[in-house]
């Protein structure tokens, strides 16, 4: 922990970025995350096949302010509400959680109700997503 | 339908912006660059094309098949209406694809689920929140006898989309159902996807190891080639490969490459390109770009069946032709103003017929909300029905052969394919390509380039960069969902048949295939026995990793239980 928070010395937002489950769809992900890089913020891509509870504990160690998420198999309303309980159990309330990937609209209330911060589906720009972070993240 | 019953409200008045409208009037396109980024005169002119070009194109159905494998084309017979279906469970899969039967599709077409594709059994715990998500899981023979039931498979033509090492296993599946239910297996016609080797670039590294795809991949080629000679034993993906995000050519140059690690395995094996290679087949994306698109399968035609005639040795017109299947561009639809993908994929459609296609899939217009709702999958079915019987466009082969610029940009993509073939030679050959991760350096460079071009505006995708609207706040034909409790029972009926089957005939055969794999036998003729034995995707997979050094489970959870 210690580490991690040295690193942020600098002020640099810190995000996690993430897959979930068995989906392997990662183009988006990496991309996103190699963006988000050059907007300033420091990025840890995890990779693939990781359990909610894989990620939080990365979330701890790595001391981030954003958790980002892609999902493109149809699985974030299975997955999120175990994210988002992991989360809570790791105390990491103050962490802002965003997702991407294939996700229906009608779906974006629903994962909101359930703790996700924002939602950004297939066809988001980059900019968003900056602003969003820059804006919202909470320390 | 409540929607139907909804009022429509009238226009309400808007402040416009006259100066933006003028300047509208005005505007040219920013842009004259191909989808590639190829660079095209503003126009083409005979000069563009001397007559004796004409020996290098030839006539449809004459060597090198520039202008399509056959010379009647559509004439003799139309591409096959082909819609992906796989969803939920094995039942629930078989019914949608009667649907669409009942609807005019011509081709039935079911795809493998995540947990599938990665070789899991559907209670496998990392499987139990996927099974059904995306595709259909088959287990074991049973789901495979659900899937297929009261189907006449003498009858049909079906497409089986596993495209990971666990191909192998639904080839025995399908192999083993079809024997019970009394067909022969040499008269059965259809396709499986097969392409291992590109599949690491689809998400399923641990299911795909490199020396382990191209053994399988090339067991299924032989299988077929000796036992079941209508199947179509690969169809090599390109289509994937243009979906992370390269350009044109480059899907070509490599879906070539990858191909042909299958081709010199055959090879190696003993076999000649002429004894199995006319059942070769490809998929490919067609994107936007209408020109860029057909003039892309043009070139693949003449690159092929010269790769074929003069690197291999090819004699057979069969074995030389690029025989392929189209799958409109994923990658190209968006969520944002979702009915204008309905249009996306008729102009991509459009160009795959302009090229000549074997069979076509269409994306639904909410292919980037969901999976295909049963309107949206009617819908793409009729996208092609409208192509197929309103337009005209199967009167004539290659409508657009002889076309200046055409034919210049056929050649322009021809020459660009074999840059690109020959920088992977530079990096030791595909298959260094592949295990330095040069390739996969080539797809994250190009992904992150294709989402500049779109944050920079250097391409327009509309409801994206240009006339955006509000974000729809629900899909406009709804959302489909699986239905949880028919997971359920398929999970509850593969433990069921896990306690039930007859232990001592189970492990006798399981471990027969795992003696065969060490013995690096092709697999699929113990894969079937074991299938018949109850034997799961999981164990098969999990014995033939046994025995090439790889751990049972990719996911590294569970134990063998032999």
């Amino acid at each position: 922990m210690k580490k991690a928070k040295e690193k942020n010395k600098d002020g640099k937002i810190k995000v996690l970025m993430t897959k979930v489950g068995l989906d392997g769809h990662d183009r988006g992900v990496k991309v996103i995350a190699s963006l988000l890089k050059e907007a300033g913020m420091e990025v840890v891509y995890l990779g693939m096949y990781l359990m909610p509870k894989d990620i939080v504990d990365a979330a701890i160690d790595e001391d981030v302010d954003v958790i980002g998420i892609s999902l493109l198999s149809a699985g974030h309303l299975v997955f999120t509400p175990l994210i988002v309980e992991e989360m809570k159990k790791g105390g990491l309330d103050d962490v802002l959680l965003i997702l991407g990937g294939v996700i229906p609209p009608e779906d974006i209330p629903i994962l909101k109700e359930m703790g996700v911060h924002e939602v950004f589906p297939a066809g988001s720009l980059t900019e968003p997503i900056v602003t969003y972070i820059r804006n919202h993240v909470r320390r | 339908m409540k929607a139907a019953q909804k009022t429509v409200p009238v226009t309400q008045e808007k402040d416009v912006d006259w100066d933006k409208y003028l300047a509208a009037y005005y505007e040219k396109p920013k842009s004259s660059l191909t989808w590639s980024g190829l660079d095209v005169k503003e126009v083409y002119t005979p000069a563009d094309l001397p007559p004796e070009r004409y020996k290098d194109i030839g006539d449809p159905g004459q060597y090198p098949f520039t202008r399509g494998i056959h010379r009647n084309m559509f004439r003799g017979r139309y591409w096959t209406r082909r819609e992906v279906i796989g969803m939920g469970s094995p039942q629930d899969t078989h019914d949608r694809s009667k649907l669409l039967v009942e609807e005019g599709g011509s081709g039935l077409n079911t795809i493998a689920d995540i947990p599938y594709e990665m070789g899991l059994d559907a209670d496998h715990p990392w499987a139990q929140n996927e099974v059904g998500l995306t595709g259909v899981c088959i287990t074991n023979m049973y789901d495979m006898e659900t899937m297929t039931a009261d189907i006449p498979l003498d009858k049909v033509s079906w497409s089986l989309i596993t495209a990971s090492t666990a191909a192998v296993v639904t080839m025995a599946q399908y192999a083993a159902v079809a024997k019970k239910r009394g067909y022969d297996l040499k008269k059965l016609r259809g396709t499986v996807q097969n392409d291992p080797v590109h599949f690491r670039y689809c998400g399923f590294r641990p299911a795909s190891p490199l020396d382990l795809s191209v053994k399988l991949g090339t067991d299924v080629i032989e299988y077929c080639t000796k036992e079941m000679p209508l199947w179509y034993y690969t169809t090599v993906n390109l289509y994937d490969l243009r979906e992370q995000g390269v350009t044109a050519p480059q899907e070509v140059a490599f879906g070539f490459l990858i191909a042909r690690l299958y081709i010199d395995e055959m090879i190696r094996r003993g076999y000649k390109v002429d004894d199995f290679m006319q059942r070769f087949a490809f998929y490919v994306s067609c994107h936007i770009d209408i020109f860029e698109e057909v003039s892309k399968i043009r070139a693949a035609r003449r690159i092929w069946a010269k790769l074929m005639k003069e690197h291999y040795g090819a004699q057979k017109a069969s074995s030389q032709q690029f025989r392929f299947a189209v799958h409109t561009a994923g990658c190209s639809l968006v969520p944002q103003q979702p009915l204008n993908n309905l249009v996306r994929v008729a102009y991509q459609a459009l160009a795959a017929v302009l090229g000549g296609v074997q069979s076509l899939h269409c994306c639904s217009y909410d292919e980037a909300t969901c999976l295909p709702t049963e309107t949206g999958h009617t819908q793409a079915l009729r996208t092609q029905q409208i192509l197929a019987y309103e337009t005209g466009v199967t009167n004539v082969s290659d409508p657009l052969g002889g076309s200046y610029y055409v034919e210049n940009l056929t050649s322009r993509l021809e020459e660009e394919i074999y840059k690109i073939m020959d920088e992977v030679d530079k990096v030791g050959g595909m298959y260094q390509a592949i295990e330095k991760e040069w390739l996969d350096r080539v797809f994250e460079k190009e992904a992150l380039t294709r989402q500049k071009e779109l944050d920079n505006r250097d391409k327009i995708l509309v409801g994206v960069n240009m006339f955006t609207a509000e974000h729809e706040t629900a899909a406009p034909l709804g959302v489909q969902r699986i239905m949880k409790a028919s997971v359920k029972r398929q999970i509850e009926m593969v433990k069921k048949l896990k306690k039930e089957r007859n232990k001592t005939l189970w492990k006798e055969k399981i471990l027969a295939l795992k003696a065969a794999a060490e013995r690096r036998e092709n697999v699929i003729p113990c894969m079937i026995t074991a299938t018949e034995a109850g034997a799961t995707t999981g164990e098969m997979m999990g014995a033939v990793r046994l025995a090439f050094g790889y751990p049972y489970d990719p996911m590294e959870i569970i134990q063998a239980p032999f």
